[in-house]
């Protein structure tokens, strides 16, 4: 809520010709013991402004700050101490000091015509006053507000709630949030919890529905976001005054590749209690192959192997193909391929043919082959070789749900293949608008591994540029996080309509990118302690720094201490958890008998078919994929026939 | 081991209202004759064992001549190949829809053949070191089905089954058979078995190495025609069974030769024709017959005939060709209504140097250029293109 209160000045501003007010900055003074330090908005009243009067009104926010005496020169200074610092603090006198600051201007009342800062009283800016500096009023009032919570803007004891823009944050004016700061203060991944969770509450009704799809690429991290976490009364009253109710996440997905045995989930949720809401994220080889570019490394990548792979994709996946050397064949497992990749080695090499099959060139064909294979081997638990695939639930995505995929134990492969087909499908469902909701929020962190500024083209950063620079068109909204945001390919913060900064390096902090920024805000950005950030956002002419609440979410490494990871299950016991978690009838018992001496493959393929069903006596449904076991008759001793009279008619 | 696969027999199946010399009708003996000239084939070639992968039978009350002459024909296997095992699954054509009807099947068993008709069964052959998976129809279509997987001990294990891959199944039902189970490729696991000996699919097709439908003996569709087509497509020499060796799964194709040809004559276009100019056509293709038609299942498509020229076609000689053939199907077929919508005044279609010069005149232009001059040079420089590669040519 924007409260309004009672004026009270706090400075004055001056110029000189050194130091002359302009449009953009001006100089204030202040009482040596004041309130206000970097980052303070304050309000600068030119004559006949006010309630009652039509003077300009101008908004600043405190960028340097300077103090000084009347000394001439340091030398009078130790003159007039007798060279001893200890008697300096003995003068009879106090020597005169200026507290001076300069302010960057964030809004001019009128705006035209654009004039300097008049020479008037400063004030500490109030809730309106921010809410009027930060350019808020256009999107916090009128029909259908937009405004998004993100933080408290905290200066002299004073707090004033700061929202975005949702039409700038999520799209369609602009979007993209990117942030970054140092690793392990937990701001980055904490303010995108909290920034989601904020979203969730107040993004407006009237443009539909949202939801999240986040990539834990890195430890328990997103692992709890529906359990919650510890709040302090700071917190609480922090959450109220932003208008947001402190409380996990209502609807979490959570995705996980399973291990090589297929049925323990890859995941460092895994908790007894928790491990029932994580679904496997199964591939087979369908999966795979539309994106098998991401499989290709730089030296691989090449018209040729691009060809083969459309060829496969095109004319050999799920069709009736012919080898050529007379066998036929449908590949819709890797295990099939690789019967046709043999079968086009040995015709050719039986029939004595030259090195080339249907124009594609064997080497081409056994590049192709060994990536192909080689996903399966080292992905195996995200890529099945013939067993049934699991995948989001695309088309049935759901409001204000957060769908987390963890891939945080997958090799970097798989990494890239989860990444660059999760957020394709989700682009081409957009596309289409049958997504099941009208936006989704992509949460990338380690943006310096998938989409640095130099090194070779990766398919993942192609389709991250791709996201930054055409996906606010579609609903696609890219959150994405780094340390170093001078590492990350320009393009990609580029196109970020807002952009975070949490606590920085110096020797980031130094590079070109942070030219804008002026010393002191710099100091500030190093210093900055957990749960302070500093935002740049469209309708902010100047960055603003914010405190915002830990998020009401259990934060991971906490989470991994409450529910600790389970060990890995033999195969059966696995199984029988999964069966037990869908029906609580179901006794462990009965499921051993049931498997018993079965492939592991078809153990898989019907558990993956009681999940997908989710049936009401799943025990019966998954004995009945299974199938009924034949046993073993001998037949019977046959006697010979011997040779009967003929028929009297022939029957034809 | 040498197996032979066989599948789709459909005896008793009646098509046209030809009969035979004796009264029965003329089809059925043709399929039964099929059989008869498999049953000799196996009897040379001697396998190890015989499978015989469902609806041996076209419905489940086949007529008296079909049940007596599968006897006499099982017979013959079973004394001419005493060794040899023979299995006998029922198929969606020999299974009854209710238990009380029963199965004629059954009566096969008094010959020593392994006869499955609703319950899968697995059965080994300890002389050839080998074990059969039997599934009839009844238990792929019941709630709870059988685990198709092969079973740990034998040396061989074998697979047959009456269903169709969903990935196959045309959806005219006139290759594969209607009504039949439906089955994935996962419930098959062609590679964990020697052999899968398929029935129900009526062409044959290798849905992997080891995985085949041999298909029927006969053309015991109604619509044959879609089958000669499929054939045609999938080069397949017609009707026969399979001779397969375990293990390895090299199958050899034996083909058995029909009683007649069916005989899907060249089209006709009838558009603009006349009704005598059409008579003509129709001889034309009679007589180009090869063979001729007489005694054989003849089909001729005309396109575009109006109703009024169909009337006034010569009938006489059209019954005449009927009498020859055992079925002749002129199949006369109107003209595709069309219809005209009005879009606009027709156009008409530009030239590539029509398009050049609408494109030249509208690309942006530097100001010092002129734009007719510009425009006349690119038509000209197309034109000599395309006047050296017409000389080219």
């Amino acid at each position: 809520m924007i409260q309004r209160q009672t004026p009270e000045s706090i400075g004055r501003v001056v110029a000189t010709e050194l130091k002359p007010a302009t449009p953009h900055q001006f100089h204030f003074w202040t009482a040596n013991e004041t309130t206000i330090g970097i980052g303070a908005i304050v309000k600068v009243e030119g004559p006949g402004a006010g309630d009652q009067g039509s003077g300009r009104v101008v908004f600043g926010v405190v960028t340097d700050g300077f103090a000084y005496s009347d000394l001439a020169t340091p030398l009078h200074d130790v003159v007039g101490a007798e060279g001893d610092p200890a008697k300096a603090a003995e003068r009879p006198t106090v020597r005169q000091e200026i507290r001076l600051w300069t302010a960057a201007v964030l809004r001019q009342e009128p705006e035209e015509p654009l004039q300097p800062v008049p020479l008037g009283a400063v004030y500490l800016a109030s809730d309106a006053d921010v809410a009027q500096a930060l350019r808020m009023d256009a999107y916090l009032t009128g029909a259908q507000p937009t405004g998004i919570p993100v933080g408290l803007y905290t200066a002299a004891g004073h707090e004033a709630p700061v929202y975005l823009d949702a039409d700038f944050l999520l799209g369609p004016e602009a979007a993209h949030l990117n942030i970054s700061g140092v690793s392990g203060l937990a701001t980055k991944t904490s303010a995108v919890e909290f920034l989601l969770a904020s979203i969730f509450q107040h993004f407006p009704a009237h443009k539909g529905r949202i939801a999240a799809l986040c990539f834990n690429v890195k430890g328990p991290d997103l692992c709890f976001l529906d359990r919650p976490g510890a709040l302090d009364d700071a917190d609480r009253r922090r959450y109220e005054r932003l208008g947001i109710t402190p409380q996990p996440f209502e609807r979490v997905r959570y995705y996980a590749p399973c291990k090589a045995d297929g049925v323990n989930l890859n995941t460092l949720r895994t908790h007894p209690d928790l491990v029932g809401d994580v679904e496997p994220l199964v591939w087979g080889l369908e999966e795979v192959l539309d994106f098998a570019e991401v499989l290709l490394n730089r030296d691989d990548i090449d018209a040729k192997a691009d060809a083969f792979i459309d060829f496969l994709s095109d004319r050999v996946l799920n069709k009736e193909f012919d080898d050529g050397f007379g066998g036929s064949h449908r590949v819709q497992t890797f295990a099939d391929l690789d019967g046709l990749f043999r079968a086009i080695f040995d015709g050719l090499e039986l029939t004595g043919r030259s090195d080339m099959w249907r124009t594609h060139h064997i080497a081409t064909i056994r590049k192709v082959r060994n990536r192909l294979s080689n996903i399966s081997t080292r992905c195996k638990g995200l890529v099945t070789d013939d067993g049934p695939s699991n995948d989001l639930p695309w088309g049935r995505f759901e409001d204000r749900t957060v769908y987390v995929v963890d891939v945080a134990n997958v090799d970097a492969l798989g990494q890239d293949l989860v990444f660059a087909r999760a957020v394709s499908k989700l682009r081409e469902h957009l596309e289409r608008r049958d997504l099941g909701v009208e936006a989704v929020v992509v949460f990338v962190d380690e943006l310096n591994k998938y989409a640095p500024g130099d090194g070779p083209e990766t398919y993942v950063r192609k389709m991250l540029l791709d996201i930054s620079e055409r996906g606010r068109y579609l609903g696609l909204v890219l959150f994405a996080a780094e340390q170093f945001r001078s590492q990350v390919h320009r393009r990609v913060v580029g196109n970020a309509g807002t952009t975070l900064f949490g606590r920085m390096d110096a020797d980031e902090l130094a590079t070109p990118g942070y030219q804008v920024l002026s010393p002191a805000t710099k100091i500030k950005l190093a210093t900055l302690p957990i749960g302070e950030l500093m935002v740049r956002h469209p309708h902010f002419t100047q960055p603003i720094f914010l405190r915002f609440p830990r998020p009401a979410v259990l934060r991971g490494r906490d989470g991994v201490e409450r529910f600790p990871p389970a060990t890995d299950l033999p195969f059966e016991d696995a199984v029988v958890r999964q069966l037990v978690r869908l029906d609580r009838r179901i006794r462990p018992n009965q499921v051993k008998d049931l498997i018993a001496e079965r492939r592991p493959d078809d153990v898989r393929r019907a558990l993956a078919a009681v999940r997908r069903t989710r049936p009401e006596d799943a025990l019966a449904y998954f004995r009945r994929i299974l199938g009924a076991r034949v046993a073993p008759v001998t037949a019977p001793a046959r006697e010979a026939v011997p040779p009967l009279n003929p028929i009297s008619e022939e029957p034809y | 081991m040498k197996l032979a696969h066989l599948a789709d027999l459909h005896l008793g199946f009646r098509q046209y209202d030809r009969q035979t010399s004796r009264g029965g009708n003329q089809r059925e003996a043709d399929v039964a004759e099929a059989f008869r000239r498999a049953v000799d084939d196996l009897l040379v070639q001697r396998p190890e064992l015989v499978l015989l992968a469902g609806d041996v039978f076209h419905s489940v009350r086949p007529t008296n001549p079909a049940i007596l002459f599968l006897f006499q024909q099982l017979h013959r296997l079973r004394v001419g190949l005493p060794e040899s095992p023979v299995v006998l699954i029922a198929g969606n054509h020999d299974t009854p829809r209710s238990a009380e009807t029963g199965t004629i099947l059954k009566l096969y068993e008094a010959l020593g053949v392994e006869v499955v008709t609703d319950q899968a069964r697995r059965i080994s052959f300890p002389q050839l070191d080998c074990a059969v998976l039997a599934v009839p129809h009844q238990a792929l279509v019941q709630a709870e089905r059988p685990a198709l997987r092969p079973e740990r001990g034998a040396a061989h294990n074998i697979l047959v089954l009456h269903g169709v891959l969903e990935d196959i199944m045309d959806p005219e039902w006139s290759v594969s058979d209607y009504g039949s189970a439906r089955l994935t490729r996962a419930d098959l696991a062609a590679a964990q078995w020697d052999y899968v000996a398929l029935g129900g699919y009526h062409v044959r097709h290798d849905v992997a190495p080891n995985a085949c439908y041999p298909g029927s003996l006969e053309y015991v569709n109604p619509r044959a025609w879609v089958q000669l087509r499929e054939e045609a497509k999938q080069k397949v020499p017609g009707k026969g069974y399979l001779l397969v060796d375990v293990p390895g799964a090299r199958t050899t194709f034996r083909p058995v030769p029909s009683v007649r040809r069916h005989i899907d004559l060249p089209p006709v276009h009838g558009a603009g024709l006349t009704a005598k100019e059409l008579d003509a056509e129709i001889a034309r293709r009679v007589a180009g017959s090869k063979p001729p038609i007489d005694d054989q299942v003849v089909r001729l498509i005309v396109y575009d005939v109006a109703a009024g020229t169909a009337r006034d076609l010569d009938h006489p000689t059209i019954r005449q060709y009927k009498a020859r053939a055992l079925n002749f199907h002129l199949d006369l077929r109107r003209p595709e209504q069309r219809r005209v919508v009005g879009v606009g005044a027709p156009g008409q279609r530009h030239t590539l140097p029509d398009t050049l010069r609408e494109f030249l005149t509208r690309r942006p232009l530097d100001a010092d250029l002129n734009r007719d001059a510009f425009v006349r040079l690119g038509v000209e420089y197309l034109d000599r293109v395309g006047g050296a590669a017409g000389e080219q040519g």
